[in-house]
């Protein structure tokens, strides 16, 4: 609803002055309001010339809306002003996706994990019901991503004073960039751990956890359940589909889309096992010479617990390594064939 | 009605760009303007219309900010004197402006004519 006037047309003005004055800096004000009210004093006048008559109030008010909304022009008459300026505010944006993407998101993945997979957290944070648990878990995240985002706004806003004054990142050296990459090429050193690595795993693994007793000292022994037997295997062929896989990509450093494929399903398939494994209540017996009966069986039994209570952790750590995957393998699919040095085609393999 | 939206989109987003290009070519060509016109002085009313007359429209949101930005790089001076019963505003080039208008304008001359030869060869 529009304020009432005192049926004076230039009350309009008048009004429209003390609005775009109320913008302007102290120093300054009375200087261009001045000047603005000459401006527009000139306007009405001349237009009073040509009609041949004063100007009504709704003819006053088109001239005023032309000039445009009073902070809108006092602002053009103000040094433009950042928290962040434009030098600053790529690195500033790169920051706050990357907490965004490594701490906010995590925390809200994690908290499903725990209230779909462990009931302990599940029955203390639903006592007020679902939609408390939900409301509560909301406030803490807002709280915690407006903490999060306050602190590395301010931490940029004080950059940017030390970047007006010392000019800091106009200092640079070619020379310290880092060198050029190609996200579809793979690092021979990576490939050469990968291949150490999964052999002595396989070794160690077909050495020591072949049978259902992993452990067989006089003090301890511990038995695992019959359901070992799947994890034994489906492990091995892993670690040995992966030094397969890691010896191709010596061979040949690029990934390809089969070769992102594969590493894909292992990724996933290793996640499922140690998901799998996390809730299999893997550990059967465990027996000792000075422990007894029932403290094994204690023991036994906290062990599971410990495990099945990590599956969300476990969850969520398949989740990213697989979207991690399926993200390699989407950039591959999308990107044009690998060019080697000297222009060779490179085979799809 | 994709195909609608799409046009209708499209022709928005060509318009701005071309706002935008134009907005940029032109500011650096107003100031050489309302430099050259206040080799004679002027209130910013009269220095609008002498403007408007000369076929370069500018609005008030523009020029005032814009008078006061020159006058505070010291390349023009102003004075508040009384004129037809109204305190005004009158602007003029000071001695940095003036000497500042002629490398610009050495500086326009040599742009134009570097621009009229690479659009002769276009």
């Amino acid at each position: 609803m529009s304020k009432t006037t005192s049926g004076n047309p230039m009350d309009l003005l008048d009004r429209y002055l003390q609005a775009v004055g109320f913008w302007l800096p102290g120093a300054q004000q009375q200087d261009i309001i001045a000047e603005l009210s000459e401006d527009l004093h000139s306007q009405i006048e001349e237009k009073e010339t040509e009609l041949g008559r004063s100007l009504n109030e709704t003819e006053i008010e088109d001239i005023l809306k032309r000039r445009g909304r009073p902070l809108l022009v006092a602002n053009r008459y103000l040094p433009q002003r950042s928290l962040i300026g434009p030098v600053l505010f790529p690195i500033y944006w790169f920051v706050l996706k990357l907490v965004a993407g490594f701490y906010l998101l995590p925390w809200i993945l994690v908290w499903i994990g725990m209230m779909s997979f462990s009931p302990s957290y599940r029955a203390e944070h639903t006592s007020a019901g679902w939609f408390g648990a939900i409301a509560s878990a909301w406030s803490a995240w807002w709280f915690i991503a407006l903490a999060a985002l306050g602190t590395v706004t301010i931490v940029f806003a004080v950059l940017q004073q030390f970047q007006i004054k010392s000019r800091f990142l106009e200092d640079w050296n070619p020379h310290k960039l880092p060198p050029a990459r190609n996200p579809n090429q793979i690092p021979r050193s990576g490939s050469v751990i990968e291949v150490v690595a999964n052999l002595m795993f396989g070794i160690w693994w077909i050495d020591m956890m072949s049978t259902r007793v992993l452990l067989d000292r006089p003090e301890i022994r511990i038995v695992v359940a019959p359901v070992w037997r799947y994890f034994f295997w489906g492990f091995l062929l892993l670690a040995v589909i992966n030094a397969v896989a890691a010896g191709v990509n010596l061979a040949r450093p690029y990934w390809t889309v089969p070769r992102a494929s594969v590493r894909l399903a292992t990724g996933c398939i290793a996640s499922a096992l140690f998901c799998w494994m996390s809730r299999a209540s893997l550990v059967a017996e465990i027996t000792g010479a000075h422990i007894p009966a029932a403290r094994a069986h204690e023991i036994t039994n906290a062990l599971n617990l410990w495990m099945d209570r990590v599956f969300p952790m476990v969850l969520a750590a398949g989740v990213v390594i697989a979207l991690v995957d399926i993200r390699r393998t989407l950039r591959v699919k999308k990107a044009a064939p690998v060019q080697l040095k000297g222009a060779v085609s490179v085979a799809v393999i | 009605m994709c195909v609608t939206y799409y046009m209708t989109n499209g022709t928005a987003k060509e318009a701005e760009v071309f706002e935008n290009l134009k907005l940029e070519l032109r500011r650096g060509c107003l100031t050489l303007a309302v430099l050259t016109q206040l080799r004679t002085e002027r209130y910013g009313y009269t220095l609008r219309k002498a403007l408007a007359d000369d076929g370069l429209e500018i609005d008030e949101g523009t020029l005032y900010p814009l008078l006061r930005r020159l006058e505070s790089q010291g390349l023009l001076v102003s004075q508040w004197r009384e004129e037809d019963k109204r305190n005004k505003r009158f602007y003029l080039l000071s001695p940095v402006g003036v000497q500042t208008l002629e490398q610009l304008l050495s500086e326009w001359q040599r742009i134009n004519t570097s621009l009229s030869k690479i659009l002769q060869e276009a």
